[in-house]
């Protein structure tokens, strides 16, 4: 009833003739398939220049702060292994801890502070064992607005009463006198971030609670944007951060007391430990997927560059040659 | 209407009758739709400017393209507008046919590099083809028998294309067998059709694969078309004749001008043809003739332009958005920094969605308006789902991702941030759009039509499948591609699913690990440097944006056809 005739005759012809052509073109042009893949798995290995024949992936997550490290590492190691897919993702040093490396969702995490003991509980509850490895130094930096011309220096006191619900400041005036009647505007990363974490135990102290009023991110280019826009306002971030946008934002000297001297955050000072703020980072690897040759070598590949330029020119202390061979040392106990 | 008196005698005869109201009232709509649009134009002129760079050109380039390209295409634009209506649209469609037929090229492309081989692309079609020919054959030969027709429907494609059993049933069996502690394996099947011939020793090259399989289909159809418009089998031939000709002659000649043969052979199939059948119609109905010049004086504007600037050395302008970042991979360098993965990512995504969703929420509709109780406790029950999908509609996105994260991720154990988790996720999220948008288009068509059906003896089955479904399709098309244009744009299900913010490799199967645009975009949103924020992003988006544009255009277009017929 659906079928009218002429549509079957043309079908019927369709198919004669295109098995025709078929058969034709079959013994015309052909090419020669034993030697190329005979299990016709998915993917094509046209490109089969790489040189080493290393696949597979590493999923980095973790601090923002280290994110721009391990992004130029994946990315120079891609250019070496083309077929390795190195993916990068900045969840802060607690939230990839907690949601993505411990649960065995990803390979490596980076961190801006070590790891804690609730981290590591949660790891051996799921069978991750992390391997920590020191890469770099950062130097915290507080940046106010650039046209806050009242404060150049600051001790760990003042930013302990700003960042800090206890002592209730709420202006500028409330910390020092001398500074303007002018409400504090803070920008800081989220509680998920391990820059939070760090500024919490060295800055606010571990028995004061950091302040809820402030506006949390985990992008710390909001952070300077927040700070660029408000005059009252003031954050803090990984010195990285500052290097590229120390037009936008005026970074404040530090002093742990009274007394001390005020130092500048740069990385001279942070190497030379003279920048009260200095910090190391992290690299957190599951010491199972050490055991994989796409990690192992991506490792490496990281803790030797970890000692070169590559790190400098980002905006952080490039780690020791003592730091990288200890580095090395001990993935090669682990690794085999 | 018509039959009513026409009201007069008692208002508008006042002269002291107030309109200050509703000028007023007019003038307030008219800002409010004037401050929106102004406020969008600025918008994506600002990004324009940033994704382009023009004003980074030497003065005399654009002088020189203003007057060989500009000028003349403005011309005549006012021309059609003012003169020549019926040749504004015939420029309007010859100018845009090769635009939408370059980028269905630039899709199958990126098919062939990422996801298939030409050859698994051949025995993938020719499988489908013979399962397809079995189904009509049994058709013929038993009529009558339903039931067994439905089995052969579901079988005959598993086993020409999948094996009997399917390799991953097969696996699944001897795991679930080995986890259980037990040797049993189905160690013998039959192989498909389409495994048989992925191991031929000797195929064809690629190029004659595509072109049996890609070109002379679609030129066939080209050529079914214009012989029923100019009901002469001869044209229609001579359509098919000449597009292969063009083909081969290409595939001869390419490899002489730097042509790559597939790219020839996309090329032809999908710009080249179509705008050769439509300019056919054009010529043969001579109506609108003069539109044909525009597409032309385009591309002889650009020559002109390319020539006189590079005989002047004028140099041309340093757009972000160019030819390399649209094929290479994001970067910490700006210069550098591309698009590529996350476009595959994104392709790929929609893919799941619409294999997905679609018949999942076509279904859902087709159950909601025909089969669906409308009385009694049920139909209370049933009008309590649909206002429940309704509310579904307005979840937000993040609730989504959390859904894909908790039940594909954590559940399932699927790869984090694959293309698969991300297709459903967001598949979830314009599933209920999906099932609204069909149930608009379904309950649109006239209850006569459904009664004039089962006024013939038609079944309730038939009468869906023959009379709802095909007047309400252009419907649920338009609806449905809305909504993928929605989906293709979302960003925090990625991010809930873990898309990370950096992947440098295209995907190469649903299970890969991807970065989507929406997703890169945001990352690059946060990047250190700022010529990121600045310019990459603006590329970024604009290509998102004419992504965006090209999947509404389509529904437009589909839904233009539906109120012609219709």
């Amino acid at each position: 009833m659906t079928d009218s005739p002429s549509g079957g005759f043309s079908r019927r012809r369709f198919l004669t003739s295109s098995g025709a052509i078929g058969t034709l073109a079959l013994a015309g042009c052909t090419q020669n398939t034993s030697s190329g893949n005979g299990d016709g798995s998915g993917n094509n290995s046209s490109d089969g220049s790489s040189s080493d024949g290393l696949s597979g992936q590493v999923i980095i997550k973790g601090s923002s702060t280290v994110f721009p490290i391990s992004d130029a590492m994946a990315e120079e190691f891609m250019e070496e292994h083309e077929n390795v897919n190195v993916t990068v993702d900045s969840t802060g040093s607690g939230g990839g801890f907690e949601n993505w490396f411990c649960p065995g969702d990803s390979d490596i995490n980076g961190a801006s502070r070590p790891i804690s003991d609730a981290e590591i509980e949660q790891c051996s509850g799921n069978d991750v064992e992390p391997v920590e490895f020191e890469i770099a130094g950062d130097a915290l930096t507080v940046a106010v607005n650039n046209d806050a011309d009242w404060v150049d220096c600051i001790t760990f006191d003042e930013l302990r009463q700003i960042w800090s619900d206890e002592a209730g400041v709420t202006n500028w005036s409330d910390v020092r006198d001398e500074w303007p009647d002018m409400e504090i505007e803070r920008y800081g990363p989220a509680s998920t971030s391990g820059t939070f974490d760090y500024f919490n135990e060295n800055v606010v102290g571990e028995d004061t609670e950091h302040t809820t009023e402030y506006q949390p991110t985990e992008e710390d280019e909001t952070i300077v944007q927040g700070i660029r826009d408000n005059e009252g306002g003031i954050g803090y971030f990984g010195f990285a951060y500052y290097n590229s946008n120390s037009e936008a934002v005026k970074a404040v000297e530090v002093r742990a007391e009274e007394g001390d001297e005020c130092t500048p955050p740069s990385l001279a000072n942070a190497k030379d430990g003279s920048y009260p703020l200095a910090r190391p980072l992290f690299l957190y690897v599951a010491e199972s997927a050490l055991q994989t040759e796409e990690v192992s070598e991506f490792v490496e590949f990281y803790l030797e560059q970890a000692e070169t330029d590559v790190v400098q020119e980002i905006g952080y202390v490039p780690s020791s040659a003592e730091q990288r061979d200890e580095n090395l040392e001990k993935l090669d106990e682990i690794a085999g | 209407m018509a039959t009513r008196e026409p009201e007069t005698g008692w208002h508008g005869e006042d002269s002291d009758v107030n309109h200050l109201r509703g000028r007023a009232f007019e003038a307030t709509c008219l800002a409010a739709t004037a401050f929106g649009l102004v406020s969008v134009l600025l918008l994506l002129l600002f990004v324009a400017n940033d994704a382009f760079r023009p004003f980074s050109a030497d003065a005399g380039w654009l002088a020189t393209y203003a007057a060989t390209v500009l000028v003349p295409l403005a011309a005549l634009a006012v021309y059609y507008y003012r003169l020549d209506e019926p040749a504004g649209e015939v420029a309007y469609v010859t100018s845009g046919l090769p635009v939408v037929g370059l980028l269905l090229t630039g899709g199958f492309a990126v098919l062939f590099i990422e996801l298939l081989s030409v050859l698994e692309w051949f025995a993938l079609l020719i499988s489908l083809v013979v399962a397809g020919g079995l189904i009509a054959a049994h058709g013929r030969l038993r009529p009558k028998a339903a039931l067994e027709r439905l089995a052969v429907v579901l079988l005959a494609p598993i086993v020409t294309v999948f094996g009997l059993p399917p390799t991953s049933f097969n696996r699944f069996v001897t795991d679930t067998a080995a986890a259980l502690g037990l040797d049993f394996g189905l160690y013998y099947r039959v192989i498909s059709l389409r495994e048989a011939i992925m191991m031929l020793p000797f195929v064809p090259t690629d190029w004659v694969m595509l072109l049996l399989t890609l070109v002379l289909p679609v030129a066939g159809a080209a050529g079914w078309f214009v012989e029923q418009r100019r009901e002469s089998r001869r044209d229609g031939l001579a359509v098919v004749g000449l597009t292969t000709a063009v083909a081969v002659v290409g595939v001869v000649a390419g490899p002489l001008l730097g042509i790559g043969t597939d790219v020839w052979l996309l090329v032809v199939t999908f710009a080249v043809l179509p705008l050769g059948v439509y300019v056919e119609g054009v010529l043969r109905r001579g109506e609108g003739v003069r539109g044909l010049a525009f597409p032309v004086a385009a591309v002889l504007g650009v020559v002109v332009g390319s020539v006189v600037t590079g005989a002047l050395g004028f140099a041309g302008p340093d757009p972000w958005l160019d030819w390399g970042f649209l094929t290479s991979a994001t970067s910490r360098t700006a210069a550098d920094a591309g698009i590529y993965p996350a476009m595959v990512g994104s392709v790929m995504m929609i893919i799941v969605i619409v294999l997905t969703t679609f018949p999942v929420g076509v279904g859902a509709a087709i159950y909601l308006e025909e089969y669906a109780p409308s009385q009694g406790l049920m139909g209370k029950f049933v009008t309590l789902i649909e206002i429940n999908i309704g509310n579904l509609a307005g979840v937000p996105s993040v609730v989504y991702g959390l859904l894909g994260l908790a039940l594909f991720i954590r559940v399932l154990q699927w790869p984090q941030g694959s293309v698969i988790v991300a297709g459903l996720a967001v598949g979830l999220l314009i599933l209920p759009i999906v099932i609204i948008s069909a149930q608009e288009a379904i309950r649109s068509v006239p209850d006569s039509f459904r009664q004039a059906s089962y006024g013939m003896g038609a079944t309730r089955w038939q009468t869906i499948r023959q009379v709802v479904l095909p007047e309400a399709l252009p419907g649920i098309l338009t609806g449905t591609i809305l909504a993928l244009g929605r989906a293709i744009g979302e960003t925090a299900p990625l991010l809930m699913i873990g898309a990370a913010a950096s992947v440098r490799l295209a995907p190469n199967s649903f299970f890969d690990v991807a970065s989507m645009m929406p997703r890169q975009i945001f990352s690059w949103s946060s990047e250190l440097d700022p010529s990121f924020r600045h310019g990459v992003l603006a590329a970024g988006v604009i290509t998102l944006l004419a992504v965006l544009l090209v999947m509404n255009a389509t529904a437009i277009v589909i839904r233009n056809r539906y109120q012609r017929t219709g």
